[in-house]
């Protein structure tokens, strides 16, 4: 199961209730492939998605806001995030009936919030941190 | 969370930067594999969680615990990991039971043993555990190698080109093995490789590791050798065809066909890298040509269950730098001089790359950056 525990946090309050959102989605994901629920997928998965792609609007926004540097090369790192999206729902789709795609959403899913989400994010925790403190975001 | 967190390490030896800001999290029970060429930082990653060197820049976390940041640098024996390198690094001098045990060093001897036997057991090396490492075979060290790695039941495990040691034969029988003993342990492992095909059979996700020390690209196996998102990763699979061309009404032609190019606007200048077995070539009797590029078949080279064949584009309208030919085919491959052969592309193996210096990649999952009114 997903925990997202203090070096997981931005502390930047919106930001951490949304990887929340998106950890709590990834957990019932994983309690419906362990509980033999998997066809659950196909409505989690989705939903996870939508929350994943208004989150990275989100976050360019406030990247755009506070004048960070990188934010290019943030928004190219989103883009390229589709195509893992779009495979996550292939597998949500086969789930039900697939050990393989249950065994790959479960994989997926962990590392794509854990790794390409939030410990990427961190990348300008301290740059957001620091606009704070000087009342800029 | 249970595993390895890396976030934002930067090093350096000089002024030579050898990695710059990576980040990974690596869940307990994956297996991730380094990638990338000879300098791009990868060993230097490894020996940063483990220890052997100081942390300059960023942070690493094992099992949540900060084991290196700017101030703080746990010594590699309190950092609960399992190394294993190419050279096996036994001590020639102690039995094979004696060298598993090494690390349990704080339990009682007996307890230690039967942990040690246990570990042996996992990789079918019981019989000689009184034997000396002179006396096994590169393999038979390799698994007792992987045995004393894994017998303090370590919370992260470190490979350094673990199998480059072994023969082919030997290689390929050896990483199964151990694939098979990680995903038993539950350990997360990162390991480190410049062997593509290794990194693809072993990894649950594999971490591409550029020139400059960034890491380039992350995903599945799958993910990588067919959504490709730089060019050098692209490449790292060996060899490519490479044409260029411009995005004309969504479509890019090449000498063997005619792509899509998704997401990249008109005019753009961009090369298309087309992998070996992204090339299909046809036989057409009588001299008749299918609609494909015609071809001269240079020589081909049966590498076992495939061939390589070389060949020469003849059309008077392809550059002289794109008429080489590379194709990758599965099955026998005996050109007939009566036959015309011509060269078509499949497109799930052709990458398209802007050529302005962006990184701007065509591909099915290309789509814009969603826009906050697009989310509602």
């Amino acid at each position: 199961m997903v925990e997202l525990t203090p070096s997981f946090l931005m502390d930047y309050e919106s930001l951490d209730k949304e990887h929340q959102a998106l950890a709590d989605i990834v957990n019932q994901v994983v309690e419906a492939i362990d509980g033999g629920e998997a066809e659950k997928c196909k409505t989690l998965v989705p939903e996870f998605v939508k929350l994943a792609t208004e989150h990275f609007a989100h976050e360019e926004a406030l990247l755009v806001e506070v004048g960070y540097p990188n934010v290019k090369k943030h928004q190219d790192h989103h883009r390229n995030l589709n195509t893992k999206m779009d495979h996550m729902i292939e597998f949500s789709n086969m789930a039900g009936e697939n050990q393989l795609a249950r065994d790959s959403l479960r994989k997926e899913l962990v590392f794509f919030l854990m790794d390409d989400v939030i410990t990427t994010d961190m990348d300008f925790k301290a740059f957001v941190e620091e606009k704070i403190k000087t009342g800029d975001a | 969370m249970k595993g390895l967190h890396v976030i934002g390490v930067s090093h350096s030896y000089g002024d030579n930067q050898v990695l710059n800001s990576a980040s990974m999290m690596i869940p307990a029970g994956e297996v991730v594999c380094l990638l990338g060429s000879s300098g791009s930082g990868k060993t230097t990653l490894l020996r940063l969680a483990a220890g052997l060197e100081r942390l300059l820049h960023g942070q690493i976390l094992i099992n949540d615990e900060v084991v290196a940041d700017a101030e703080i640098h746990v010594p590699p024996e309190h950092r609960g990991i399992g190394l294993m390198f190419q050279d096996y690094a036994l001590f020639p001098h102690l039995s094979i039971i004696d060298n598993v045990t090494f690390g349990l060093a704080g339990k009682p001897k007996d307890k230690a043993r039967r942990q040690g036997m246990e570990m042996l057991d996992q990789v079918s090396m019981t019989d000689y555990a009184e034997s000396h490492p002179h006396m096994l075979s590169g393999g038979q060290q390799q698994r007792v190698a992987l045995a004393r790695a894994l017998a303090p039941e370590p919370n992260l495990l470190l490979l350094d080109e673990p199998f480059s040691g072994l023969d082919t034969n030997m290689r390929g029988q050896i990483r199964e093995e151990t694939l098979t003993v990680l995903k038993a342990s539950g350990v997360a492992t990162v390991m480190v490789t410049h062997d593509p095909e290794e990194a693809m059979f072993m990894a649950d996700r594999i971490k591409i590791l550029g020139n400059n020390g960034r890491i380039l690209q992350a995903g599945r196996p799958h993910e990588i050798y067919y959504h490709p998102q730089h060019e050098f990763v692209a490449k790292l699979f060996g060899l490519m065809n490479r044409f260029e061309s411009v995005v004309e009404g969504g479509y890019v032609e090449t000498p063997i066909g005619k792509l899509r190019a998704k997401g990249l606007g008109e005019g753009r200048k961009v090369e298309v890298l087309v992998r070996p077995e992204g090339v299909t070539l046809e036989s057409n009797s009588g001299g008749k040509s299918g609609g494909g590029a015609p071809l001269d078949v240079i020589s081909t080279h049966l590498l076992g269950h495939d061939n390589i064949v070389r060949a020469k584009l003849t059309a008077e309208n392809v550059a002289p730098e794109e008429r080489d030919l590379y194709v990758r085919i599965h099955h026998t491959f005996e050109p007939e001089l009566t036959k015309r052969i011509t060269a078509g592309v499949d497109a799930e193996y052709a990458f398209i790359f802007a050529l302005d210096g962006s990184g701007d990649v065509a591909g099915d999952g290309y789509t814009a950056t969603p826009q906050p009114e697009a989310a509602e």
